[in-house]
């Protein structure tokens, strides 16, 4: 039998006890048990280091959330604009794609290495891998979802005598948008890994390069602190998608 | 006036033109301007695909046809037919005012007359009015096909299409969309071709009925219905006449299928 649906107070309500109930647990059952404070610091002890190191996790946000909003926005971008490309010329989808899944198949920790080597030392090798770590999903889901018009659709935009760029407009790019819109949920996430990966090879700034540092030094307190940041930055730009999402698509 | 369709010895198939699979083969036909057609069959005869051709989504592979006294793709690209198809074929993203208003936003260019924003009054009259800001998935099936009908007609075509439309509806609300699409024809000087499965509908609506077989797909039934209406194509559905001709429909379907 299908349970009754929560009610409203009660969707909110049960989440947030669930949250708690395992921070109080985390709080005081895991010192019980003999989990020493250096492998897992407890939730006050992360948040002291919010209270007295704001600024160095401050300083160390800025640096991954300009790389993982650029590269989130480059990638996509290039993404969007390549699946346009591919759905109007089946010749350059089929001479291109294959290579494209390739590159795909390459891990991205293989591939951060020689995206360091090629720009540097700088933000811009990070704000890359970002970008290519959001490229392929969207690519794929944005090919598929301007494919995705049924026939009678395209046959209704012919009857109509519409152009390329009026069935591209108004039938196309409209059906795409909800698959563009899953994967760049998906990417909101995947852009903020994107980065502080990049920061871990090569950096000595942003929250990646502070995540080793604390790691290297014992910090763990700091190191929860960082994580606690970056998923708040995955999370933030996942919100900010939705956001957006619900005033585009409203069917 | 030259007749609304006439086809000489049409081939039609999908495929290519060596390897294609023949649907339609030596068909002739000839539909009088102005007249509305049923057209009945068994399933995967060929009647959307005959619809098709007509409305230059498909080529045919041999014959002739043309459509108004022209070929099929000037007609169509001049935008005088309209097409209904069996599910409405809405865009979910638009508002129904919107979606009966998709004829001005696209193909404008090719469009050698003037259509006026005819919404208000195209969904007041298919009983719409009030609905038009609503979005499609908020109709039921029986409205979505009505706003189909109304975005066709805001084309003003010469010659409308329609495929099994109200195949999806209960009989109650075929039947009142049955008499709403038979007062728009009399309005208009319209060409109807009407696909439907229901033997009442083909009698109801038709001035003429064609029965269509399958392999090869051929008109094995001409009836005439004019001479068991009264003018203007009206008929009761249980007139003993239409009953007669419903049975004769039914036999010549039978042999078809
Ligand atoms: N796109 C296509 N490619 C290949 N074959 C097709 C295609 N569309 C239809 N056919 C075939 O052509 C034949 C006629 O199809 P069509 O859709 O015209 O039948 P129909 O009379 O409209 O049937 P129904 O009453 O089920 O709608 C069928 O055998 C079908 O399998
Ligand atoms: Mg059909």
């Amino acid at each position: 039998m299908r349970q009754a649906p929560l009610s409203p107070q009660m969707t909110v309500a049960l989440p947030v006890l669930g949250a708690a109930s395992i921070l109080l647990a985390w709080q005081y059952l895991l010192p019980l048990l003999g989990v020493p404070a250096y492998i897992v610091p407890t939730p006050t002890a992360i948040f002291g280091v919010f209270q007295r190191n704001f600024a160095l996790l401050m300083d160390n946000l800025r640096p991954t959330l300009i790389e993982a909003l650029a590269g989130f926005v480059i990638g996509n971008l290039a993404a969007v604009l390549l699946a346009v490309l591919f759905v109007h010329s089946r010749v350059l989808q089929a001479a291109y794609f294959p290579i494209v899944l390739f590159f795909n198949t390459i891990p991205i920790l293989a591939l951060s290495p020689i995206i360091i080597l090629i720009f540097g030392l700088g933000m811009t090798p990070k704000i890359v891998i970002a970008a290519v770590i959001c490229f392929f999903p969207t690519l794929v889901n944005m090919i598929r979802g301007l494919d995705s018009a049924s026939d009678n659709e395209h046959e209704l935009f012919r009857v109509l005598s519409a152009t390329r760029s009026e069935i591209f407009w108004s039938l196309r790019l409209p059906r795409a948008l909800p698959m563009l819109f899953s994967s760049l949920r998906i990417a909101s996430a995947t852009a903020v890994i994107g980065a502080i990966v990049g920061e871990w090879i090569g950096s000595d700034k942003g929250l990646g390069a502070l995540i080793i540092q604390a790691t290297f030094n014992y910090q763990s307190d700091r190191l929860y602190a960082a994580i606690v940041l970056s998923s708040s930055l995955s999370i933030a730009l996942f919100c900010i998608v939705v956001l957006i999402e619900r005033r585009v698509i409203r069917y | 006036m030259p007749d609304a369709i006439e086809a000489r010895q049409l081939d039609v198939g999908y495929g290519g033109r060596q390897t294609a699979v023949k649907v339609l083969t030596g068909l002739d036909l000839t539909v009088a301007a102005g007249s509305f057609l049923s057209i009945l069959g068994p399933s995967g005869c060929g009647k959307s695909t005959l619809l098709r051709v007509v409305a230059d989504l498909l080529d045919p592979l041999g014959g002739t046809i043309s459509v108004l006294g022209e070929t099929p793709h000037t007609v169509r690209s001049r935008r005088d037919v309209g097409f209904v198809f069996q599910d409405s074929t809405l865009l979910p993203w638009r508002t129904v005012r919107d979606n009966v208003r998709l004829p001005l936003g696209v193909g404008q260019r090719s469009l050698t007359r003037k259509i006026e924003d005819r919404s208000t009054e195209l969904l007041e009259l298919m009983g719409l009015g009030g609905l038009g800001e609503r979005l499609p998935h908020q109709l039921s099936g029986g409205q979505r096909q009505r706003v189909a009908i109304a975005r066709a007609l805001l084309g003003e075509p010469k010659l409308l299409l329609m495929d099994e439309p109200f195949g999806a509806l209960d009989e109650i609300t075929r039947d009142r969309l049955n008499d709403e699409l038979l007062a728009l024809w009399r309005r208009t000087s319209t060409t109807i071709l009407f696909v439907t499965h229901s033997i009442a509908e083909a009698a109801y609506l038709g001035e003429r009925v064609i029965v269509l077989a399958a392999n090869p797909g051929r008109v094995v039934k001409d009836l005439d219905m004019r001479p068991f209406k009264q003018e203007g194509n009206r008929c009761k559905r249980e007139d003993p006449a239409i009953v007669a001709a419903m049975a004769d429909l039914r036999a010549a379907l039978e042999r078809a299928s």
